[in-house]
């Protein structure tokens, strides 16, 4: 899945990608426990934490998808409406929701980062591992600011090209 | 400004947003974030917008979507889809017409592992549609029958949409995928039927195959333990109370792995492929839920699924009808929107005029709209609405299955595909009827199941 971009816009393609199989291996690793607790709960005794552990991994996977979904456009768009614009219509359909995407991954990155800064002021922790929740947020803001970068891409090429990438 | 009308003006510009192609998630985002502050202020948004996007990513009640969308991924790149077709061949495929009943069948063994239906029309297509052009199957039906057997990965569970409609209305999921099991079989068994009737009528366009050796019949039948053994693990581990959705997924993705790496088809660039597919609908789907989050707060502080709800209780329309013209705006809106949008935005505003109908949340079966209890209606409602925001995938204009298999078979013009899907939607329409009018073949199961 080479997006074909260069410069600029392709090392951010490359880590991008590589976020989300490193999400993806997150996952892995969710499936990974609760595979152990079901054997345990057979064998011995369940995996300790594992219903914790499987909320905050699926969680910092799925942020870890995001920017990877606005860079390779799989947000679902319904293009119906639109079949007959010319691509210079298109083309300024695609950059506002790049910019709708820029704004969304700035404020709820500001807001998420001061959303870490309360959990860890309180020192909120999961029930059983005792797990510090503020700690999931770091991942999950790498991903927010992934995001912002993947945006302006999009944004910088919707605005150059007359359609925007697509590379699936 | 009054409440309703700022809910109405959103909804309008919603749909706005979402016809000048904004991503439908970043529209329902932008309207939901947008309606709080201007009903609230600003400072009440910002403040949840610290916690409410982990809150909802984190809810273990969706970690079940990944992994069955995981699975789903796999399952297309292990070889599990070829056994099921060649079983199904060597079962039907002396048939008139057997090869492509044998699609749907293998159709419906792939949606047992996978819950997507985009992803069983396109992993099964890839299989099926060689075989079919082989024996001279005519373009329209072959891509007719995989385009509708796609629809069978959702309607037969694990089933992604399913899911997410549980959580919506706060439904055991258990119960939601016993319930889709009859439905699910009825589907089938109306899809080959459907087969039967248009060979009856043009024989031409379904040859009948050859007769299958007994060896290569015992090979292929012995070929589907693999799936067998991992549905019964999987679903059948769930049925029991065994275990929670999440685990099973879990131990599904595994047996699906295991399976690939002792049959080889598993590699790092496999995997890798099979991450990113997970990542780009799984990052979709969970947008898509936190700007529905965003919505339904929203609308619920502006009280437009309220008043919707005492509108249609003031107007003294009988259950029944209003059932119906429910499922008659799912099938139309199924023409423009993507079937989970469908069912994150229509759901909320539906739902609460069903309870309302049916006498209440805690409504008994006695005296109750619709002579069931609510929980019950929950289940049926869901399966109702199941089926008819999956018709969208084989209907004009979107009909995104159709596209998938028209992408594969470059030969045959949409239209031709279009044409040949006709018979199967009208075998669903058909099923919706029987569905609605003995709801007893849904909530049978679950039922029987919980005692």
């Amino acid at each position: 899945m080479n997006s074909g971009r260069a410069g600029l816009a392709g090392a951010v393609g490359l880590v991008v990608d590589r976020w989300a199989v490193a999400g993806g291996l997150v996952l892995m690793l969710v499936v990974g426990v609760n595979v152990l607790s079901v054997i345990g709960n057979i064998l011995w005794k369940p995996f300790p934490g594992d219903f914790e552990l499987t909320e905050m991994g699926v969680a910092i996977a799925a942020f870890s998808f995001l920017p990877f979904c606005q860079l390779h456009g799989t947000n679902v768009t319904a293009d119906i409406f639109t079949s007959r614009a010319s691509p210079r219509w298109i083309s300024i359909f695609g950059s506002l929701a790049s910019f709708v995407a820029l704004m969304f991954a700035g404020l709820l990155l500001w807001r998420m980062f001061e959303g870490m800064l309360s959990q860890k002021e309180y020192g909120y922790t999961t029930a059983i591992l005792q797990l510090p929740i503020w700690v999931a947020y770091v991942p999950i803001l790498v991903s927010l600011a992934l995001l912002l970068a993947a945006a302006a891409v999009t944004l910088v090429e919707g605005t150059t090209k007359s359609e925007p990438a697509k590379a699936q | 400004m009054d409440p309703i009308l700022i809910g109405l003006a959103g909804l309008a510009l919603l749909l706005a947003l979402i016809a000048i192609r904004m991503p439908i998630a970043l529209a329902m985002i932008v309207v939901g974030g947008g309606g709080v502050m201007l009903l609230n202020g600003p400072a009440l948004v910002l403040s949840q917008l610290k916690t409410l996007a982990y809150g909802q990513f984190s809810f273990h009640g969706l970690s079940v979507v990944p992994m069955f969308i995981l699975m789903g991924a796999l399952s297309a790149k292990t070889g599990l889809s070829t056994a099921l077709f060649r079983a199904a061949n060597a079962w039907l495929g002396w048939l008139r017409g057997g090869t492509a009943m044998a699609a749907i069948a293998a159709c419906a063994g792939f949606g047992s592992v996978c819950g997507s239906s985009l992803a069983t029309a396109s992993t099964m297509g890839r299989i099926a549609l060689p075989e079919l052009r082989r024996y001279n199957y005519s373009g329209a039906l072959a891509t007719g029958s995989l385009a509708a057997g796609g629809v069978l990965g959702i309607l037969i569970p694990p089933s992604v949409v399913l899911i997410i409609y549980a959580v919506i209305v706060e439904a055991n999921i258990v119960s939601m995928f016993l319930a889709a099991m009859v439905p699910g079989l009825l589907a089938v068994i109306l899809f080959i039927l459907t087969i039967a009737a248009y060979v009856l009528v043009v024989p031409s366009a379904g040859p009948r195959g050859s007769a299958t050796e007994r060896s290569e019949f015992i090979a292929a039948t012995l070929g589907i333990l693999p799936v067998l053994v991992i549905f019964g693990l999987v679903l059948g581990g769930i049925y029991a109370g065994y275990y929670n959705p999440t685990p099973a997924a879990s131990v599904g993705v595994f047996l699906v792995l295991l399976y690939g790496l002792l049959r080889r088809q598993i590699s790092a660039g496999v995997l890798a492929a099979v991450i990113k597919e997970t990542a780009g609908s799984t990052g979709m789907i969970y947008l898509i839920l936190f700007g529905a989050e965003l919505m339904k707060i929203f609308l619920s502080r502006a009280g437009l699924p309220q008043a919707t709800a005492g509108f249609v209780i003031d107007s003294g329309m009988q259950p029944m009808l209003v059932m119906i013209l429910l499922l008659v705006a799912l099938i139309a809106l199924g023409c423009l929107l993507d079937s989970l949008s469908m069912i994150l935005l229509i759901v909320p505003f539906f739902w609460p005029v069903l309870v309302e109908t049916n006498g209440g949340l805690y409504q008994g079966s006695e005296g109750s709209g619709f002579g069931m209890s609510t929980e019950d209606l929950k289940i049926w409602f869901g399966i109702l609405a199941l089926i008819v925001v999956e018709l969208g995938l084989i209907t004009p204009p979107v009909g995104l299955n159709v596209f998938v298999i028209s992408a594969l078979a470059k030969d045959v013009p949409m239209i031709e595909t279009f044409r040949g899907v006709a018979p199967f939607f009208v075998a669903e329409l058909l099923r919706v009827c029987v569905i609605l009018l003995f709801p007893a073949l849904t909530l049978w199961l679950p039922h029987l199941l919980s005692g």
